[in-house]
């Protein structure tokens, strides 16, 4: 009964998974990366304000991780 | 947001040093060191004439201070009063932009100007100033708020300021105090404060404190090697010293210390060799020493290189940040050498020699 139900599990249903386990994993990991370059970018804007634009460049950089789930993602399904 | 807080806190105690905001406060002083003034300023500063550096100093960050204290003095106590007021609000500012372990490591190094506010109060009442006159004196950039210290200032007697702060850890040395052995009960404090950091730091778990604490030992190994200079060249009795000797050096401990003291002055300068301080010194100090001046500057300038180099390996760490305090300081105190120097027409020379440049 239960090789059954595997044998019928669509795959298209395991692709969507996949891609969004790689959206949604990489979205936590840019957040994470983000938290503390973007507080101290806020610390030293704080100061200093023609920092901005120099601090708002660095606290972007981990995006990159999630446009690279994103990538995954959108080639996964 | 104050639930996110706490969320955040417990799943992850150690961490980021127990909630503290390393990130932010780091980058928040690095921005704040740069805008100190550069060290090219200061030959520039002893080129200039008295006027000239009024307004330089009103041109610069101590703008806002010097605007608000104008209309209540002038000349040079105008500059020296901006100047405190600057830096207890730099250190004021500290303590309130940092959380957690980093607060608490900061406060407590702080603590030094609670102390110094009120040895000067006590100081104050004992040479009967009146209460403004203290109340210009004070620097509250401890933990103690200006409004509780102009409190005690306004305090008849010294019992009452000593019952006033019955709360703190100061009490039990205050309350020696009988009204004529100030001069011990300073260098009691002097020593609570030392004592209290060392216990602060006694069993250092996070790295955080194993920095911290590398940085008091550093900075009580300076001041005893100041306070033995000073005193073995005025060839005072070693019982006296031993008893101004702080304890918890990082290299030279209280028993090195115990056998430096019997020594003559030419054999403690030779026995120095083997301590790393050596290096900074072994220039300047001599058999013979008639002013202690330049040594000073040297250790004090030696303390301030050690702490930006270490400010560079520990990036993320309370290290920037004590590095920014020292610096800070040693700026105010320059600014106030060449002001005060300039003020009384002390020879450039002279004035050169105190800067820590």
């Amino acid at each position: 009964m239960a090789v059954e139900a595997v044998a019928y599990m669509d795959p298209a249903g395991l692709k969507a998974i996949g891609a969004g386990l790689a959206v949604g994993l990489t979205g936590l990991a840019s957040g994470i990366a983000e938290r503390d370059i973007g507080s101290a970018a806020i610390g030293a804007m704080a100061e200093n304000e023609s920092l901005f634009g120099k601090g708002l460049i660095l606290t972007v950089i981990p995006e990159t991780i999630v446009i690279f789930g994103l990538v995954v993602a959108l080639l996964i399904s | 947001m104050g639930l996110l807080q706490k969320f955040t806190r417990k799943s992850s105690p150690k961490q980021s040093g127990s909630g503290s905001n390393y990130a932010y406060v780091t980058a928040r002083v690095r921005a704040m060191k740069s805008n100190l003034l550069p060290r090219e300023t200061y030959p520039r500063l002893m080129n200039m004439g008295i006027d000239e550096i009024t307004r330089f100093i009103e041109e610069s960050q101590y703008k806002q201070d010097v605007d608000e204290l104008a209309r209540t003095y002038d000349g040079v106590d105008l500059f020296e009063h901006a100047l405190n007021r600057n830096l207890a609000v730099t250190f004021t500012k500290l303590i309130n932009i940092s959380e957690g372990e980093l607060n608490y490591l900061i406060s407590e190094y702080l603590r030094k100007y609670d102390i110094w506010s009120i040895k000067t109060i006590l100081r104050g009442k004992y040479c009967d100033a009146s209460v403004e006159e203290i109340n210009d004196s004070i620097v509250s950039a401890g933990q103690l708020s200006y409004p509780f210290l102009s409190s005690l200032s306004e305090k008849e007697s010294y019992e009452s300021i000593i019952d006033a702060l019955s709360g703190t850890d100061y009490y039990p040395t205050l309350k020696e105090y009988d009204g004529t052995n100030l001069s011990e009960i300073e260098n009691q404090l002097d020593k609570l404060y030392y004592t209290g950091l060392s216990t602060t730091v006694d069993n250092p778990k996070s790295n955080d404190s194993k920095l911290f604490s590398k940085f008091i030992r550093t900075e009580i190994d300076i001041k005893n090697l100041s306070t033995l200079f000073r005193l073995k060249n005025a060839g005072v009795e070693k019982d006296e010293i031993a008893d101004l000797i702080l304890e918890g050096g990082l290299h030279l401990s209280i028993k090195e210390i115990e056998k430096l003291l019997p020594l003559p002055f030419s054999e403690f300068v030779q026995s120095l060799e083997k301590y790393p301080y050596w290096e900074d010194i072994s220039g300047i100090v001599k058999t013979e020493m008639d002013s202690l001046v330049e040594l000073e500057t040297q250790l004090t300038k030696s303390n301030i290189k050690s702490a930006s180099s270490f400010s560079h390996v520990y990036p993320l760490s309370i290290v920037p940040i004590m590095d920014y305090v020292l610096n800070k300081t040693n700026e105010v105190h320059n600014l106030r050498i060449i002001l005060r120097g300039k003020a009384a027409d002390l020879d450039e020379e002279i004035i050169r020699n105190q800067l820590v440049i």
